[in-house]
């Protein structure tokens, strides 16, 4: 791939065998790695994988053992050398606001940080009304940090960061819990900035599909760099391609691929499949021979995105986790919920806070088997409909009915017969995970009889054998998120509310969560309902419902709303350029939209593709930038998401 | 409720009880803080605060240098006061006392003994350093008394022997018969009031801060759409850590007070635990009112030592009621420190029982139920 102007040969950080370890545990082993200056550089991995230690390391607020670490040609291996660069960089911590005051305003932070790093009064005026104005906090300045929604703090906090023009800025999983509007906010705000100043970016994500905003990344895991080098690059090392197909019996068609393919899995009616080292024709005719007589309705293969590359790298690799021996889950013992009947009903349900309307009239259905997303910003209300449909929260106006009893007046009934799991950390820490399955089974009333079966049965259904007598703080994210669903399931409810509850767990960690998720509602008809941040999750769902101020604004299967998009909208077109900075800020002043950055590429929507491309070409040719590829693609969720939700907020005033 | 209702509301407050517990062993610094109340917080206060008067230094500036100066000073010793010695000019003196560096200064003027052995009347100077009032009351008490003591054995002296007018000087003379702490030992009282306030803190602060934990980690959100009602939730916290507050009053009579201060028991034991376990019921809504407003940790310890000050100067540990202003006097009825207090000393020290002690009883339980249904009330506006 062709370089960008901005990217020159000068490395900003420079890293051999670098290792760091705490007591016996090796959290960085032997990593190596080298960002040029004007990159954005991406470290991705799961929770544990060492890179907020090497973050933390380059940032020269970690002590390390062993190897190099160069930044702007000064090589630290002192405190001494780490004050030298300091006032060169900025660092982010990872968590939403953690390095902010909450109850200073926006401006008094901003102010804090300004003084910290002895910004000038007259710079700090003015890089402060340029970074409030980019990162639309200008209407906040006197909002308390605290009230702010998490999108705005890490906006703000990424302001706090840039306050003093660092040429290097290190920032640890920023869009974490960041709804997907904040999240392309926050990714535009930071292109704006490399473009304006050159400025340098190491960024770390637990978001796979972000990896295309990256211009190079390393996938990390124990510690190690697992592969790097640009995003598609990086896929292409993992040799093989995806099959994608529809038939008419899922349940029989994964049934039949199982044995031959360990990386399977079931996204709506799809089906996926990533099949091993061979080319793309070869692939699908393979996988249709193990499917032998099935009706199959549309099969296709294509080369692999990243959270797939990752997962077979890991596979493939030396470094593969183990898998469980027994992947089959088990079954309810209770009779199975009519697949028709209606387990969750919102009817104009409302909500007031004082003088605000947290939630506005809403209306939705959810069938036995069906799993339905709701989607939306934070604080768009999606919390408090589910507190209202759990029965911990009264609403205002409206009726709803859970699980045949009306919400209204049986929060009682409701309570027993639904299985909860809030936002990460719902579960006692200091208790083991056996302690915890056995208190929720008592806190449901699970008779003494069956007690012994039923705490057997979780442990299987949630893949927990191997832990069941570690501490639950001890645990990695994604193993405390299954123990967590384990415990919302142990009374085998006909109703599942879950909310964020793969905020912060690792692609491996949620493809094995939601492959439990699927399982519930295709073989024992349980209804879920799930709130999510993460779009490639989304797709998962039967039915979706976008929620924006209070209101659903888009309830329909993820096709539809795909499609709806596309009817509306347009395509996706997605443009390399050989200047992408200067190609993307023309295409940002003319009428085209969603125009965003994604690393090298820029994506934007349009009607009709040979128009839109003549447009482009000429728009590019007037600055004699190269337009070196355009291809058309189906929008994605999330660009459905950004869409609806950004034509909204533009209509409003203020 | 029916049989199997029963059951089940009984299997979950055990299963949470049992939860609160573990939770509880697993946190060893908690742990720690609570046996060093129970034990050497006690200890400490039983055995190092006093309220005589013992060792106060004290100086002379003795202008008269006589037989009867030194006979005077000679009364200003051991335990009370420590006689430090003997200065020349008034300056000293007082920078002495200012400096803290004594207690009181012994003014004896010139010619002491030839006034009073003429029979006038004579006036010593004794000055105190009152910054502590309870010393200072105590040195100048002392004093006076040993002064008076002086006087009347120089005017029977200055009468002679054998001049038959001795016995019809008259005088009383005071007869003590100490009721309930013959010895006066101060340790017992000491390490009482140190284990009750020890307890009202504790009883306050164990539960608050095991609900406020439960927010403070989200898992309060998993048990508000769980079955459990918010009695069921808060409850198994209170019977809980009442029961390890229980245990560590044990320990600290078992262990420290009875066999450290010799502190004879008069009363029923098992009538004390049960008012502790009534007292700790109290004290512990108080703690989840407290919890209902807190959002942390740091939140619930700043609140509980806030209200440890008006429930200690209102429980009558220091200033009996009759010295109160009428308001205070009325507000240390709601205090429910003032119910344990005159109930704990009863039952130890005076061996009082329940025809003695019913009306404090009574009201201590009616507090209890107001402060634990308010906590309650709070607890489950909140989380419905």
């Amino acid at each position: 791939m062709g370089k960008t102007a901005l990217v020159n040969e000068n490395p900003v950080i420079d890293i051999h065998g670098l290792c760091k370890s705490y007591k016996k545990k090796l959290a960085v082993d032997a990593v190596a790695l080298t960002v040029k200056r004007g990159e954005i550089y991406g470290l991705i991995g799961p929770d544990g994988a060492g890179k907020s230690s090497l973050m933390k390391a380059i940032a020269g607020v970690l002590s390390f053992e062993q190897g190099s670490l160069t930044v702007f040609d000064v090589n630290i291996d002192s405190e001494a050398a780490a004050e030298k660069v300091k006032g060169r960089l900025g660092f982010m911590p990872q968590g939403l606001g953690l390095n902010l005051y909450g109850d200073l305003s926006v401006e008094e932070n901003i102010d804090f940080f300004a003084q910290l790093r002895q910004v000038s009064p007259q710079q700090l005026s003015e890089r402060k009304e340029k970074l409030l104005t980019m990162t639309r906090l200008d209407k906040f300045r006197d909002r308390p940090m605290k009230n702010l929604s998490g999108g705005m703090k890490q906006k703000l906090g990424l302001v706090c960061t840039l306050i003093h023009n660092p040429e290097l800025v290190i920032l640890d999983e920023p869009t974490t819990g960041v709804d997907p509007v904040s999240r392309r906010d926050f990714w535009a705000i930071l292109a704006e900035l490399l473009r304006e100043q050159g400025t340098t970016a190491l960024v770390s994500t637990a978001y796979m599909d972000e990896a295309a905003r990256f211009h190079r990344l390393s996938l990390m895991y124990n510690g190690q760099v697992l592969a790097d080098g640009e995003p598609d690059a990086i896929c292409e090392q993992a040799h093989g391609c995806m099959v994608e197909l529809t038939v008419e019996s899922q349940p029989e068609a994964l049934g039949k691929l199982k044995p031959h393919y360990p990386q399977l899995e079931a996204i709506g009616p799809k089906v996926r499949v990533f099949v091993d080292n061979l080319a793309l024709d070869e692939a699908v005719s393979v996988v249709s021979g193990h499917l032998d007589g099935l009706q199959i309705n549309s099969i296709k293969a294509f080369d692999a995105e990243l959270e797939d590359a990752f997962i077979a790298l890991l596979r493939q690799g030396p470094l593969a986790p183990k898998t469980g021996k027994d992947d089959s889950i088990p079954r309810f013992d209770k009779p199975l919920p009519d697949d028709k009947a209606i387990a969750i009903e919102a009817k104009q349900l409302c909500k007031d806070f004082d003088q605000f309307r947290s939630v506005d009239k809403i209306s939705f259905k959810v069938k036995q088997g069906e799993i339905f997303g709701l989607l939306g910003a934070n604080g768009a209300g999606k919390t408090t409909a589910i507190k209202m449909l759990t029965g911990i929260l009264p609403p205002s106006d409206g009726e709803g009915q859970v699980a045949g009893a009306d919400m209204r007046n049986a929060a009682q009934a409701i309570k027993e017969r639904i299985g909860y799991m809030s936002q990460a950390f719902s579960l006692y820490l200091d208790l083991t995970v056996i302690e915890n399955i056995h208190l929720y089974a008592s806190i449901y009333g699970v008779s003494r009889s069956i007690l012994k079966q039923r705490l057997d049965w979780v442990i299987q259904i949630a893949g927990l054998a191997e832990v069941t007598a570690q501490l639950a703080g001890s645990l990695p994210m994604g193993v405390r998120q299954r123990l967590a669903l384990g415990c919302a399931l142990v009374h085998q409810p006909g109703v599942l509310f879950l909310d964020e509850p793969t905020s912060g767990v690792d692609p491996i960690g949620r493809r094995h969560f939601w492959e439990i998720l699927m399982h519930l509602a295709s073989v024992e008809q349980v209804a879920i309902l799930v709130t999510t941040h993460y779009m490639s999750e989304a797709e998962h769902c039967d039915h979706l419902a976008l929620m924006y101020a209070g209101r659903v604004i888009a309830d329909d299967t993820p096709g539809n709303m795909i499609q709806a998009l596309q009817d509306e909208a347009g395509q996706l077109l997605n443009i390399t350029t050989d200047q992408p900075l200067q190609a993307l800020a023309l295409l940002e002043k003319s009428d085209f939209k969603g125009v965003a950055l994604f690393g090298q590429h820029i994506h934007l929507l349009a009607q009709d593709r040979d128009g839109a491309e003549k447009k482009i070409r000429a728009l590019l040719d007037k600055e004699s930038i190269k337009l070196l590829n355009l291809s058309a693609d189906a929008p994605s969720l999330e660009d459905v998401f950004v869409y609806r939700v950004l034509a909204l907020e533009n209509q409003e005033p203020g | 409720m029916n049989q199997h209702g029963f059951i089940l509301w009984w299997d979950r407050l055990v299963a949470m009880t049992i939860k609160e517990l573990k939770q509880l062993i697993r946190d060893p610094v908690l742990l720690l803080i609570i046996s060093y109340f129970f034990t050497v917080d006690v200890y400490m206060a039983g055995s190092g605060i006093n309220l005589n008067l013992r060792n106060a230094s004290v100086m002379v500036i003795d202008h008269d240098h006589s037989a009867a100066s030194r006979e005077l000073i000679y009364r200003f010793r051991q335990p009370y006061f420590d006689f430090k010695g003997e200065i020349f000019d008034t300056k000293t003196a007082e920078s002495l006392l200012d400096q803290g560096r004594i207690l009181a200064v012994l003014d004896i003027p010139e010619n002491f003994q030839r006034h009073l052995l003429q029979g006038q009347t004579v006036a010593v100077q004794f000055q105190v350093d009152s910054a502590n009032t309870v010393l200072g009351t105590l040195a100048t008490s002392y004093a006076t008394e040993i002064t008076a003591g002086f006087s009347q054995d120089f005017a029977a002296k200055r009468l002679g022997p054998d001049s038959g007018q001795r016995a019809s000087l008259p005088v009383i003379q005071n007869r003590y018969r100490v009721l309930y702490n013959p010895n006066q030992i101060d340790g017992w009282f000491m390490s009482i009031s140190e284990l009750l306030t020890v307890t009202t803190m504790l009883a306050m602060m164990l539960p608050a801060a095991a609900a406020v934990r439960e927010k403070e980690r989200g898992t309060i959100e998993q048990l508000a759409v769980s079955p459990l009602s918010s009695l069921q939730i808060l409850l198994p916290k209170v019977i809980s850590m009442g029961l390890v507050i229980l245990l560590g009053v044990g320990v600290s009579l078992f262990l420290i007070i009875i066999p450290i201060f010799d502190l004879p028991v008069k009363g029923s034991l098992g009538l004390f635990f049960t008012v502790t376990g009534l007292y700790v019921f109290t004290a512990s809504g108080i703690g989840l009112f407290v919890a209902t407003i807190s959002r942390s940790l740091a939140q619930v310890t700043m609140l509980v030592i806030l209200l440890m000050m008006p429930i200690l100067l209102l429980s009558g540990a220091w200033t009996p009621p009759e010295a109160m202003p009428q308001v205070m006097r009325w507000a240390m009825k709601i205090s429910p420190l003032y119910y344990f207090n005159e109930m704990s000393y009863a039952i130890l020290l005076k061996g009082a029982g329940l025809t003695i002690l019913w009306d404090s009883l009574l009201g201590l339980a009616l507090l209890g139920a107001v402060f634990f249904n308010f906590g309650v009330w709070r607890f489950r506006r909140q989380f419905g």
